[in-house]
């Protein structure tokens, strides 16, 4: 590898600074003592408290998973902070939100005010685990769409998320979601009620800030009949040689013919060269395709964290139903990444598409893990599977293991997966038309990831490319 | 003596302890290590990730013994078996050699094709760093409880440029319900030898028993070795099975797998190709209907640099038949510009079929291409409305189609013969499947 190549490879996590700000937190550990004391901050019911001492109890009896092909030092559950908020302010107007923090957010580039106005983008900012400012929310209301802190939710709109909270993935689903249910701070919730298509695409951007601190983010967006919603969800985090948990859970539900397409990009920090540090990626996400000609859509762009360990998975319940999953997970250095999907068909005529590309780079290992169940019932049932891999440098691995489950003859599955690299014949050819060795790789980067890219909204299309190359230029040599 | 921690296993193990010591220390050596891993080791449940989607507790549940001698069989009684290709013949009955059955006289004398009694006087040297080595029983309680009960086997061994044109049969027959038999087989190719072994199971009873074979071949540098396995076990019996294959440089082993028989069989087939160039090809068919499982685990290990490897994996479903499949292909660090693709295909032919498969690739060198495929369908509309046009009834129509289906694995066996005889039994077995 030439020095401009070494360079480009190891460039230093750009997001990698660290806002000052005065935080109120939870003494470290887990009890029911701290899960008390979180519920009491933020004033939840009687209910939401109960609900939470139920996962607490749960996740007790549980054992940690260990099938994944990830390895990581064992995490001491009682060294974490489980309660961490800005010291609360009353803010009338954006102008009283901590200057600080503003320019954290003009450093990661949120848009925000006559930013946010120009990108068309509402944003419901998370700051560690407490909303500080909501924009848009009156345009929103207007249309009748609840876009909130979870919070905010349980504070306002308590019957809805009694209604839905858990009924996608239940406090007890796994261990992290379990851990999740108990000691979530905050999130998003969103609300689209019957007919109504959400005239903007709706964005959060998480933070992760205070040292030691874990982010158990709770995410519930519901789509009535007829609505549809396209929801963004980007990430970067500060420096820091600790690893931080985060175990968040992410439910959609979709009734009838309604159509929720959730994006993500995850560029957290993914720790050293040396792979110290970095952040543990543990999360939930699944979809539940409860109405008939309901959509489901899962996009994600995972080139951070140090290991990163999710299936946004499908249940496509109702007939007619769909569900899809486009995912780039890029790794490097030491990173590790045990990702994929569950499209779980209950329902007739259902279908699903999963187009996944990993790229592993440096001494990191990617993992591809998928899940197609079809259902005795689901008769007609559709899926078609694609994952490639590509690999540069030796040193990496790429592993597959797709879960293929058929009970019903009607259906029809079809899984293929390919493994690549970059070939010398093709850098040989870009170098030829006079096209640099860096700018080659990009190229074939981004050709190998298009049909993802063209799944993000615009925006995200074009972060995702220039993350991809920031990440990767120059790993070929 | 101690016994082993699972009930089940114990039970399988009585009789280990009073075989008669080998004059081979090293052989003593390994059935004494497969003894105490077979007693450290429990019967695997769907709990173990390897075992997800085949439940053995019916297994569990049989009072299985070890097989008394077996009953005479007339020699008219094989005619249905007998591959007439054959250049030699060897048969086991409930896991023993039966010499009245056997023609293991070979025209060519560098072929060796003797019960492990007598291969152990001449070939002692050979085999050696193969028996008991090349399938491991330390995670393996079947493997464990197969080594510990080894006595008897049959042992192929082709002499160095050797070309054995001749297939070599190995016939496995089952006579006695309620009976657990432990076949071996050991297939040594030395440098640049060739031969076609055939490994068939047949039942001559009609009650639960249980066939735990295992199957090692070493295939040297440029040797090629084409081995069948025919698994016509009995709609009661159970069958798990395991073979581990060693190729080295510039050698090929191409294997041909067909599953019919057995309420439950199990096979896991593993070839490491240890050498530079090496080449694998594996193909499988299970064709089941009724209440049958069939599950095929194989891993292909590719360790060295410029190895190839193919594998077509095909089952069709009838019934509420239940098919599993878990392919696994590794290519570890420095095994450059291997070329490995895998393909499973299945189909279902009733509601209550089920199949369960997963195709898994694990890379460790960059420099590769590797393919998997897997699909889960029916038969298709088009081809059915198209065969009917032409006159030919629904039943006709489909029985060809999904004849055709399975025809791409049994054509491309080496031994006519074995094809003609596949053919028929897919043609009767469709007909009752669909």
């Amino acid at each position: 590898m030439s020095s401009v190549l070494e360079q480009l490879v190891n460039k230093p996590y750009e997001h990698g600074f660290r806002t000052d700000i005065e935080t109120e937190s939870a003494p470290k550990g887990l009890s029911e003592d701290t899960i008390r004391l979180i519920s009491s901050k933020k004033n939840e019911p009687e209910w939401l408290l109960e609900f939470r001492l139920k996962a607490y109890r749960h996740w007790l009896t549980m054992e940690e998973p260990h099938w994944p092909n990830v390895k990581y030092p064992k995490i001491d559950f009682q060294d974490i902070i489980y309660y961490s908020a800005p010291k609360p302010k009353k803010k009338k107007s954006m102008d009283e939100v901590d200057p600080e923090l503003l320019r954290t957010f003009e450093k990661l580039g949120v848009p925000m005010n006559e930013r946010a106005a120009l990108a068309g983008v509402a944003v419901d900012v998370i700051f560690d685990s407490v909303s500080v400012a909501t924009t848009y929310k009156e345009k929103l209301a207007k249309v009748g769409i609840i876009f909130c802190s979870i919070s905010e939710a349980v504070r306002d709109h308590p019957d809805l998320v009694r209604k839905y909270l858990g009924s996608v993935v239940p406090p007890g689903d796994n261990y992290y979601a379990a851990l999740n249910s108990a000691v979530f701070t905050d999130g998003s919730f969103v609300f689209i009620p019957k007919g109504v298509k959400c005239p903007m695409e709706l964005s959060t951007y998480f933070r992760i800030n205070t040292e030691n601190s874990g982010q158990f983010e709770r995410t519930l967006i519901v789509a009535e009949e007829d609505a549809s919603v396209s929801y963004l969800e980007g990430c970067t985090a500060p420096k820091f040689d600790t690893n931080q948990l985060h175990a968040a859970v992410v439910e959609l539900v979709a009734l009838d013919r309604a159509d929720i397409k959730y994006s993500t990009v995850q560029n957290w920090y993914a720790g050293d060269e040396n792979g110290l540090g970095g952040i543990y990626n543990f999360v939930t996400k699944r979809g539940l395709c409860k109405g008939v000609s309901s959509k489901i859509s899962w996009t994600q762009v995972e080139t951070g964290s140090a290991i990163t360990w999710k299936y946004p998975s499908c249940i496509l319940l109702g007939d007619n139903s769909i569900g899809e999953f486009y995912s780039v997970a890029l790794t490097n250095h030491h990173q590790q990444a045990d990702t994929g999907t569950k499209m779980v068909h209950l329902g007739k005529n259902t279908r699903s598409t999963i187009i996944s590309k990993g790229i592993s780079a440096g001494q990191s290992n990617n993992s591809y893990r998928g899940l197609v169940k079809i259902g005795a019932k689901a008769a007609g049932a559709r899926n078609y599977s694609q994952c490639d891999s590509m690999l540069i440098g030796s040193k990496s691995g790429a592993n597959t293991f797709p879960y293929i489950q058929v009970n019903n003859p009607t259906a029809t599955v079809e899984h293929e997966a390919t493994t690549s690299k970059i070939g010398e014949d093709q850098l040989f050819y870009f170098r030829q038309r006079g096209i640099g060795t860096e700018e080659a790789v990009s190229m074939i980067i981004n050709g190998f990831c298009k049909e993802v890219f063209q799944q993000l909204p615009m925006e995200f299309a074009v972060e995702a490319t220039k993350l991809l190359g920031l990440k990767l230029e120059g790993s070929v040599g | 003596m101690t016994t082993a921690v699972h009930p089940y296993v114990d039970a399988l193990l009585t009789g280990t302890r009073d075989l008669p010591t080998s004059p081979h220390g090293w052989l003593n050596e390994r059935r004494g290590l497969a003894l105490e891993r077979a007693n450290a080791l429990s019967v695997p449940t769907t709990r173990d990730e390897e075992w997800r989607f085949t439940d053995l507790t019916q297994l569990t549940r049989l009072q299985l013994r070890a097989p008394g001698a077996p009953a005479e069989i007339a020699p008219e009684a094989v005619l249905p078996y007998i591959v007439p290709e054959a250049g030699s013949r060897i048969v086991f009955v409930d896991g023993v050699f039966v010499p009245q059955l056997s023609s293991t006289a070979s025209a060519v004398s560098g072929v060796r094709v003797a019960p492990l009694a007598t291969a152990l006087k001449t070939d002692a040297g050979r085999l050696e760093p193969h028996l008991a080595r090349l399938a491991g029983f330390e995670q393996n309680v079947f493997v464990a409880l197969n080594t510990a009960h080894l006595r008897d086997g049959a042992v192929v061994v082709i002499s160095k440029g050797q070309i054995c044109e001749k297939p070599v049969h190995i016939l496995h027959i089952a006579t006695q319900a309620g009976t657990a038999a432990y076949p071996r087989c050991v297939v040594i190719a030395e440098a640049g030898a060739e031969c076609t072994v055939v490994e068939e199971y047949q039942a001559m009873s009609e009650d639960a028993y249980l066939t735990n074979a295992v199957t090692e071949i070493a295939v040297a540098a440029r040797a090629r070795v084409r081995h069948i396995k025919l698994q016509c076990e009995n709609a009661r019996a159970f069958h798990i099975a395991s073979c581990a294959v060693v190729v080295a440089k510039d050698a090929s082993y191409t294997s041909h797998t067909v599953s019919l028989g057995a309420r439950l069989s199990r096979y896991d087939l593993s070839v490491a190709l240890n050498g530079e160039g090496a080449f694998a090809q594996m193909d499988g068919l299970a064709l089941i209907s009724g209440r049958q499982l069939a599950d095929t685990h194989t891993l292909i290990d590719h360790t060295q640099p410029n190895g190839r490897s193919a594998q077509l994996h095909k089952t069709i479903v009838g019934g509420a038949a239940h098919a599993v499949f878990n392919g696994k292909i590794f290519v570890r660090p420095g095994a450059q510009l291997t070329d490995s693709s895998q393909q499973s295909r299945n189909l279902l032919l009733s509601d209550k079929a089920t199949v369960d498969t997963k195709p898994q690739l694990e890379i460790f060198a960059d420099d590769v291409k590797c393919a998997h495929g897997a699909t889960v369908g029916q038969l298709d509309a088009e081809q059915l409305f198209y065969l009917r046009s032409r006159g030919l009834t629904e039943t006709v129509a489909r029985n060809l189609l999904t004849y055709a289906f399975g025809a791409s694995v049994i054509e491309r066996i080496p031994v006519r013969s074995i094809v003609e005889r596949l053919e028929r039994a897919v043609m009767a077995q469709t007909g009752a499947a669909a």
